[in-house]
């Protein structure tokens, strides 16, 4: 059975070829919804990003598991937390990733000489060498999984798929070995074929703001009559919207692709980002936009006003929510979202 | 509390407090200094003004002949003046979460407002800069303020010392950030036609640290005991390192209250009357701007904080005579290092031998809603100061700026019941 590095991070911010290159299985560290975060709750107050409090929760109960764990810079979440994980995370492998906030050249630099440390790291802990055809084979590997991701996301426009099933493949191909993951994928993007059309009682919306990584959420825009048919996040488009280049140094382009994909809150760019959502919008003719923000997610909650005043400008409906870290149904939040269904149906 | 327990200073409240140091009152010239230049520099059309950041190296700018505005400082006056809840209050309604940063949505709400200079308002620069050492909140806010006063920004990523991180790491950090300064140099000469000036600069530096170290010497008076100066009057003293580092009425400020203090220091007075000093206190975090007083509240019990990692954290040794790459490497490391964002466990090392150096008998540490990165690690700081240094620590939720999240009696209770357990742990 292959041995797995697990990693935190805030966005999409960890290079998890490089784990597949050294023969691991890259493990994103979600949280579990469904757990207390009493355990975490010992070391971080309760006014933190729950999400980064429930990661904990779930690196304290399984890095035994694990063979290792990688932090990747994102936000302050990522960086502060990672001294108290230092302290009480029992792992033999504890590596700090500075991805970097900008994406200019020596930002570029400065991400391949990091690559190079937790490479340089990997090899002097495991007792391997990561070469250059290793992560050739991993970018490529990546990028399969990447594209059938794509065509998947790409029928949501198009058939009946719950929003459920778009974050649960989603996040399997976060956690599952690599070969896995794009048999996976490509099993769900086959099921497909036969799948009826996209519901006439649903309305497409894009979906904005702090990553959902419970399904949970999801059911309620499906309950409120919306479909997510694009969105922005780091479980989401941010993940295989863009490729690895699979000419030339396969660190190099890496560090390119790490720094190229959409902007989330927690890098520089705000300007970027919202690019990115119009040209989404303009691209699929959606209407609708959903922008909701995690309790206490700071990155997400600063950009909003602004994105949202743009998507608004170019005609967009938003509504704005700011949602708990849980699995329950919030009846308030689906009020709102039911309301904005209605609105939306008569515009 | 019962009278019989309290603590004897606590049984001489009301009769025990602040003497103000003679030349405190100087502070208003530096401050009138800084504030007629700022206003000077923002109405000449050919002077450029910056908006800028705690952590950001102020020299720098000042070398390229840009003054620098600070929002944080600016939404400080506005709570001093009582007009941080209207600010913050305004930019709630314009969608900011109330989970976000107090000074933030003051200086958003005030520039929404247009208030007057008095009530915390700022004026538009030519350009904005500033870091994400200290926080994500200041490259967030700035962006969001640089779009919407359309003002061109430039942010300094510096990557994180976490705790562990090795000297060799630390050297490719800091040769990101050296990247970074011509970065930055290119970006003012596009947007303002100024070019680094290195004799400006290297002016700049040297008087910089005649400022720190004239506030080093100061925090090492404050090891007497009774401590000649405390964090009552360190808050509002300290405004010339952050605002006008390189500049000589900051200087001269400081000498005098120096004197001051050096004076009372021979003569072995304290700054409480009477030299009645009962506790001494270490304070971690950022005062409460709107609420001044509570530091002289603590006064009237006999608790003096003589010593606060937030004003010492602007003191650092600045580079004076080494050459030019050198320099720009010291002060990028100084930008990544500096006391307020220590990690943890340089955190812990620095807290235990503080304590020990200035005969600290407590901690109060303000777990600020505000500032999540520098309240992150408290829980583990907290217990660690306990074990290992054996004094009592108390965690006090709070916020730096919104008077909203002050609550005066829970406050009073929370303080007098840990000064009574530093009385009883003294008695042990």
């Amino acid at each position: 059975m292959m041995k797995t590095i697990a990693y935190f991070e805030a966005s999409h911010d960890m290079p998890e070829e490089v784990l597949s290159a050294a023969g691991f299985v890259p493990r994103k560290i979600f949280g579990n919804v469904h757990a207390s975060n009493d355990p975490a709750d010992q070391y971080l107050q309760p006014f933190f990003c729950p999400a980064a409090r429930s990661a904990l929760t779930e690196a304290l109960s399984l890095s035994g598991q694990w063979e290792g764990i990688v932090i990747a810079q994102g936000c302050n979440a990522t960086n502060r937390h990672y001294d108290v994980w230092k302290r009480h995370v029992k792992t033999p492998f504890l590596h700090w990733f500075n991805t970097p906030l900008k994406n200019d050249e020596p930002a570029v630099r400065f991400m391949k000489t990091e690559l190079w440390r937790l490479i340089d790291a990997i090899n002097r802990h495991f007792g391997i060498v990561v070469t250059d055809d290793m992560l050739a084979r991993a970018n490529h590997e990546s990028n399969a999984i990447k594209k059938q991701l794509q065509v998947f996301s790409g029928l949501r426009a198009k058939k009946d798929i719950a929003n459920r099933e778009y974050l649960e493949i989603l996040m399997k191909t976060m956690i599952l070995p690599r070969a896995e993951a794009l048999t996976e994928i490509q099993a769900a993007v086959d099921g497909l074929k036969n799948r009826g059309p996209f519901p006439k009682d649903k309305k497409k919306v894009l979906l904005t703001g702090s990553d959902v990584t419970y399904p949970e959420l999801m059911d309620l825009f499906d309950e409120a009559g919306l479909r997510v048919v694009r969105d922005d996040l780091s479980v989401g488009e941010r993940y295989f919207s863009t490729l690895i280049p699979e000419t030339g140094d396969p660190l190099e382009a890496l560090a390119r692709h790490y720094l190229s994909t959409p902007r989330p809150a927690t890098k520089l760019g705000m300007r970027d980002r919202i690019r990115y959502l119009e040209t989404a919008v303009a691209a699929s003719g959606l209407k609708a936009v959903i922008s909701q923000n995690l309790k206490f997610c700071e990155p997400f909650a600063y950009d909003a006003v602004l994105v949202n005043e743009a998507l608004k400008a170019r005609g967009c409906s938003v509504l704005h929510a700011e949602r708990e870290y849980t699995p329950q149904a919030d009846n308030q939040l689906l009020n709102r979202l039911a309301a904005f269904t209605e609105m939306v149906e008569s515009s | 509390m019962n009278k019989k327990n309290r603590p004897a200073a606590a049984q001489q409240a009301n009769e025990i407090r602040v003497d103000v140091l003679p030349h405190a009152k100087d502070l208003r010239w530096p401050m009138t200094w800084y504030f007629l230049t700022g206003k000077l520099y923002s109405l000449l059309p050919w002077k450029k003004t910056a908006w800028t950041c705690a952590g950001f190296p102020v020299e720098l700018l000042l070398g390229l002949d840009i003054f620098p505005l600070h929002p944080e400082n600016m939404a400080t006056v506005a709570a001093a003046q009582k007009q941080s809840q209207r600010l913050i209050e305004h930019a709630e309604g314009m969608g900011y979460s109330r989970d976000l940063c107090s000074y933030c949505k003051t200086n958003i709400g005030a520039v929404d407002l247009e208030v007057s200079l008095k009530e915390g308002g700022i004026a538009r620069p030519d350009i904005i800069t500033c870091t994400n050492t200290i926080c994500d909140t200041h490259w967030k806010w700035f962006q969001i303020q640089a779009e919407k006063l359309d003002v061109p920004i430039f942010v300094f990523d510096c990557p994180k010392i976490v705790s562990g991180t090795d000297e060799r790491t630390i050297e490719g950090y800091i040769t990101y950030m050296v990247e970074q300064f011509y970065s930055f140099f290119e970006f003012v000469k596009e947007h303002t036609g100024r070019e680094p000036n290195i004799g400006k600069m290297v002016k700049a530096a040297e008087q910089s640290e005649q400022l720190s170290a004239l506030w080093r010497e100061i925090f090492e008076y404050r090891k007497c005991v009774p401590a000649p100066y405390s964090m009552a009057e360190t808050s509002a003293s300290f405004f010339p390192m952050v605002v006008m580092p390189g500049v000589k009425s900051g200087i001269r400020f400081f000498q005098k209250i120096r004197d001051d203090i050096k004076a009372r220091a021979a003569q072995g007075r304290g700054t409480l009357s009477g030299g009645r000093e009962q506790y001494r206190l270490m304070f971690e975090g950022i005062p409460f701007w709107y609420r001044m007083r509570f530091m002289y509240d603590l006064a009237r019990y006999g608790a003096v904080v003589v010593y606060e990692p937030y004003t010492f954290s602007f003191a650092p040794d600045k580079p004076v005579g080494l050459s030019y790459t050198e320099t720009l490497r010291h002060v990028a490391k100084i930008m990544m290092d500096r006391p307020y964002s220590y990690n943890l466990e340089k955190r812990i090392a620095y807290f235990k031998q503080v304590i020990e150096e200035y005969r600290i008998d407590g901690v109060i540490l303000h777990e600020n809603l505000s500032c999540r990165p520098s309240s992150t690690g408290m829980i583990d700081l907290k217990n660690t100061l306990q074990q290992e240094c054996g004094i009592p620590v108390l965690i006090i939720n709070c916020d730096m700026n919104d008077p909203r999240v002050f609550s005066e009696a829970q406050m009073k209770t929370r303080i007098e019941s840990f000064l009574e357990i530093m009385e009883d742990h003294r008695n042990t």
